[in-house]
């Protein structure tokens, strides 16, 4: 799959922006007092203006994405397949709450950007009531949506303010139903980024719709070995400035989820080695395995406090180790993914400029000896030069 | 009325599982059929979300003591399911032993029910009665 | 390098591999014995003589070998390695423990042989001693490094599918995962295919092996015969086992083969070799031994009938456990005796069910090609997801569980409710037809349950 015709593609990180085009590929780190556009203009204003609107296409995690909150029934049903939609469709920070504990739960002080509301199959009624109508009421948030039983929608409806209707994702079968939730939340973003200021500049460059970054990325999984000896079942890793996201090849989870995707997503909103940098710094301390680990490579705490290359290397490497724990079943958490059947790690964004292989495969070894006893070792692939959103930018457009 | 049901843990008996559907299915109930290899909480999750009257639970494998005694805890974690009626059937124990020791022990776990190497008949027809006593007044 | 060696070589590289060596096993499938091949036996064989293939396989490299002495000495002609549940799983850290545990202590502490484990090495040595061809049984959803292990082995046999062996093993081991695994398996096998002869695929009809009506099973082997031949493999066998009822078996056989024929033709495929393989009894065993070996006996004279290139056998000890080697033994040399007298077979043919079984394959076959999908396996993928293929008792989540069927007087399986599946009216009439439906649905019930237990 090659660029046939001369296309941008341009990708807004939280950090960094990447640029590319059939020749050329480019990153600059961001310059947070300028606007987005004017520092992306700044860098490569030529090379954008030689590009007519059509042929631009961006992405971007740069604005943090859709602060979410579900409000579920159950675990293994609606707040699990809520969800495994809003991961998938792109959206970084999501907290739950499970309904019938609902007044137990604090009202968050930060303004929601969607809020998701689901339960029960169709044939059930009469689910919700005040409680939710009064928490609601407390809270802040800009878009709500009810994705449950199509008999509450009319009492939802008359109780809550602007509510978005939208088909059950859970069928009588108990199975998940994906594609309206998914449309809702990836359409929600591009507005979303048209409201907000520093980013909505950015259409003046492009008539194409701005996608998340991860939603590309997750799309193009199924065709990465075009690019690169990458074998299933396989994990990515995205280690950015403000958050991971890791992209997980379904056979690798035990979840009862019919869909179409070979892929499901799953992001840790405060791992990141900029943005973030103070709270991994604050989970690697609570981790009783990160001191041996320092051990080994060489280094002590006071690394922490360094603002060298050095400790931003070790930092990138403690990030690697901390994601793998909270998805092996060390930590029990969204998901345990089966390591022992990985055969390749991908690894893309930032670290891939600062890690070699040797140093990442280093890491990846200590973490199968030290937390599943195993002498397995997946393959480490560096996706160095952005592959794979540009593969997923461009079927993006195929599709089109 | 409604029904969850399914095997449950690392139980594989999915001929029996299918049969159970089926019977339910012919005596007017509807089914939700979680299949082999359920978890506990997936159980409950499921009434949850289908407003089942009834949960049905069977275990083939003999290995139902072993998460046997985990239910009653679990339920407590669920506001809304008092009037749940429970019900598990199949082989109960690993190796042979007695219904009256083994009824008790499992009502004791919270089961209304306990159906121990009852055939799948005789067992529906006394969720049935017990279903028709409730309603009573 | 082409990315599929590059993907080889990464799966190859498991801590539980010793080091694999391409360039030796390549030239030992190109040099390997033609007898190790059963392709080759297949071309060789008298028009009338059918294959007799048992089944086992036991932990340690000792009891295997053993057991294929016993095998041997009553007159195999095709060597069964079935494989251990870890390994099907892909655990071979377990296979490997209780592998050690099987060797030390004298139990069997495994279901089958973990193949993986032993090695391609350890395990040729005892393939070329026996010299025949031997046939993998397993049930893995992603074989990859099972089945390099068995070629490199000198097993030139492959058993299994994306389909035949995810839906009546996994709850939610994902299907279009199983699918990309399995197409691995073809590439690799029909890679090999060109060196010497061919390597054979073998397709697992018996599914849930209850009451699976013929029509899906058909239409089941029919699409991994053409997912294996699109990857270029040329010599495969549809298979399906006793159904319960003779005419239905026989009509079954037929249809089968001929539409297997047609669908090769109009992919290009006319010139892979095609056989057929039939399953003694799958379902639940007669606990006498006596019985049981009357329904093996039986299976055998329906084989004749069908016309099967081969037979797969079961034991007068299935209803108990793990056969053992004498029991597995004595049923070769049983069914062997059996095909010896049994001569001068009628030709049976019934025209009505044929048509009417052809007609449920054709409308199956069609709606699938029709689905929007741009490759085959998302075709078949996206159809079992819809309920266009839907297996009788198959515990995956996928699979939609809305098929009911029973069986009539004449013990033929009948569907009585389609589902989503599209069996054309005028079969589906014709089906429901052959069964007494004004029986309350309890009463039907009772009979699935009885028509399970059919042959105890």
């Amino acid at each position: 799959m090659s660029q046939t015709s001369n296309q941008l593609l341009i990708d807004v990180g939280s950090t960094y922006f990447k640029v590319s085009t059939n020749d050329s590929i480019e990153q600059h780190f961001r310059d947070f007092n300028k606007d987005i556009l004017d520092d992306l203009l700044h860098h490569c204003g030529a090379t954008i203006n030689s590009f007519a609107k059509e042929d631009v296409y961006i992405c971007s995690s740069a604005n943090g994405g859709l602060n979410t909150l579900i409000i579920g029934v159950s675990n293994s049903f609606s707040l699990k397949y809520a969800t495994n939609i809003a991961f998938n469709s792109g959206i970084n920070i999501i907290d739950t709450i499970l309904y019938q504990n609902i007044e137990g739960y604090s009202v968050p002080s930060d303004l929601i950007d969607v809020v998701i509301i689901v339960g029960t199959i169709d044939s059930c009624a009469g689910m919700f009531g005040e409680d939710l109508y009064q928490y609601l009421g407390k809270l802040e948030y800009s878009n709500i949506v009810f994705v449950g039983s199509e008999q509450d929608a009319a009492t939802i409806e008359q109780n809550i303010a602007k509510v978005v209707v939208l088909p059950n994702i859970i069928d009588n079968k108990l199975h998940i139903v994906e594609e309206h939730l998914k449309q809702y939340l990836t359409n929600l973003y591009q507005q979303d980024i048209e409201g907000k200021e520093d980013i909505k500049h950015l259409y003046d460059i492009t008539s194409n719709q701005i996608y998340p970054t991860p939603y590309i990325v997750n799309r193009a999984l199924p065709q990465i070995d075009a690019r690169y000896s990458v074998v299933n079942p396989f994990i990515l890793l995205d280690i950015g400035g403000a958050t991971t996201d890791i992209h997980y090849s379904k056979d690798l989870v035990d979840d009862n989820l019919v869909t179409t995707n070979e892929f499901d997503r799953l992001v840790f909103k405060k791992l990141g080695v900029y943005k973030s940098k103070q709270s991994l710094i604050f989970t690697a301390k609570n981790n009783e395995f990160v001191y041996e680990l320092l051990m080994h490579l060489k280094v002590t705490e006071n690394i922490f406090d360094e603002q060298s290359k050095k400790a931003t290397k070790i930092l990138m490497q403690l990030a690697i180790f901390l994601v793998l724990c909270k998805i092996s079943h060390y930590r029990k958490a969204y998901i345990n993914l089966k390591f022992l059947t990985i055969n390749s790690f991908v690894l893309t964004g930032g670290i891939t400029k600062v890690l070699s292989v040797a140093e990442i495969e280093d890491i990846v070894g200590f973490f199968y000896k030290k937390i599943l006893t195993s002498e397995h070792r997946p393959v480490v692939v560096l996706d160095s030069n952005y592959d794979i959103w540009t593969l997923g930018v461009q079927g993006d457009q195929s599709c089109q | 009325m409604k029904v969850v049901t399914g095997v449950v843990g690392n139980d594989i008996h999915v001929v029996a599982n299918r049969l159970i559907d089926l019977s339910l299915r012919a005596r007017g109930f509807e089914v939700f059929n979680l299949g082999v290899n359920t978890y506990l909480e997936e159980f409950f999750d499921a009434v949850v979300e289908t407003g089942a009257e009834i949960l049905l639970i069977s275990s083939l494998n003999g290995e139902a003591e072993g998460w046997g005694r985990e239910v009653k805890a679990l339920k407590a974690q669920y506001k809304n399911l008092d009037d749940l009626i429970m019900m598990i059937g199949g082989n109960l124990v690993v190796g042979s032993g007695k219904a009256e020791d083994i009824v008790p022990r499992y009502k004791k776990y919270g089961f209304d029910l306990v159906c121990h190497q009852v055939d799948l008949n005789t067992g529906l027809d006394t969720l049935e009665a017990f279903i028709q006593e409730r309603n009573t007044p | 390098m082409s990315l599929l060696q590059e993907e080889r070589k990464i799966i190859l590289n498991n801590e539980f591999v010793d080091t694999f060596d391409f360039a030796e096993v390549k030239e030992f499938v190109t040099n390997a014995s033609k007898d190790l091949f059963i392709s080759h036996h297949f071309k060789q064989k008298a028009k009338d003589k059918m294959l007799v293939q048992p089944r086992g396989g036991f932990p340690t490299y000792k009891k295997q070998f053993a057991l294929y002495e016993f095998f041997v000495e009553a007159n195999v002609d095709v060597l069964p390695l079935t494989i251990d549940s870890n390994t099907r799983l892909n655990d071979y850290a377990t296979a490997s423990k209780m592998l050690r545990l099987s060797e030390a202590n004298d139990v069997d502490m495994l279901n089958g042989y973990p193949l993986v484990n032993h090695g391609y090495r350890t395990t040729r040595k005892m393939i070329t001693h026996f010299n025949k061809p031997v046939s993998l049984r397993h049930g893995t959803p992603d074989a990859r490094l099972l089945i390099e292990t068995a070629i490199a082995s000198g097993i030139f046999e492959i058993e299994g599918g994306p389909i035949t062996y995810l839906l009546p093993y996994s709850k939610n081991f994902p299907l279009d995962k199983a699918f990309l695994y399995w197409k691995y398996v073809e590439r690799v096998c029909a890679n090999y295919s060109t060196l010497n002869e061919p390597i054979n695929r073998e397709s697992f009809g018996p599914l849930t092996a209850t009451l699976v009506p013929p029509a899906i099973t058909i239409v089941i082997q029919l699409l991994e015969m053409l997912l294996s031949l699109e990857e270029g493999v040329k010599s495969f066998s549809v298979s399906f086992a006793q159904n319960g009822s003779m005419t239905q078996d026989i009509v079954t056989g037929a249809v089968l083969k001929k539409l297997a024929k047609y669908y090769a033709e109009q992919i290009d495929c006319a010139d892979a070799a095609i056989h057929l393989v039939y399953h003694q009894w799958m379902g639940a065993f007669p606990t006498n031994r006596d019985y049981a070996e009357q329904l093996i006996n039986i299976s055998t004279v329906i084989a004749s009938m069908v016309g099967a290139d081969k037979i797969i056998t079961k034991t007068r000890e299935e209803a108990v456990g793990i056969p053992t080697k004498e029991a597995n033994a004595k049923t070769v040399a049983n069914t062997q005796y059996t095909l010896r007298i049994l001569n001068g077979l009628p030709n049976v043919v019934d025209e009505e069910e044929e048509e009417i079984l052809t007609l449920e394959v054709q409308a199956i076959m069609q709606a699938v090609f029709n689905d929007a999908a741009d490759t085959l396996w998302r075709k078949v993928f996206n159809s079992i997801k819809n309920g266009i293929i839907d297996v009788p008792f198959s515990p995956h989540i996928i699979n939609h569980n809305e098929m009911i069927t029973v069986r009539d007087a004449k013990k033929n399986i009948r569907i009585i409710k389609r589902g989503n599946v599209p069996i054309p009216d005028r079969c589906y009439a014709y089906e429901k037809a052959q069964c007494d439906l004004t029986k309350d649905t309890t009463s039907i019930v009772n009979d699935i349950i009885h028509d399970i237990g059919i042959m105890q």
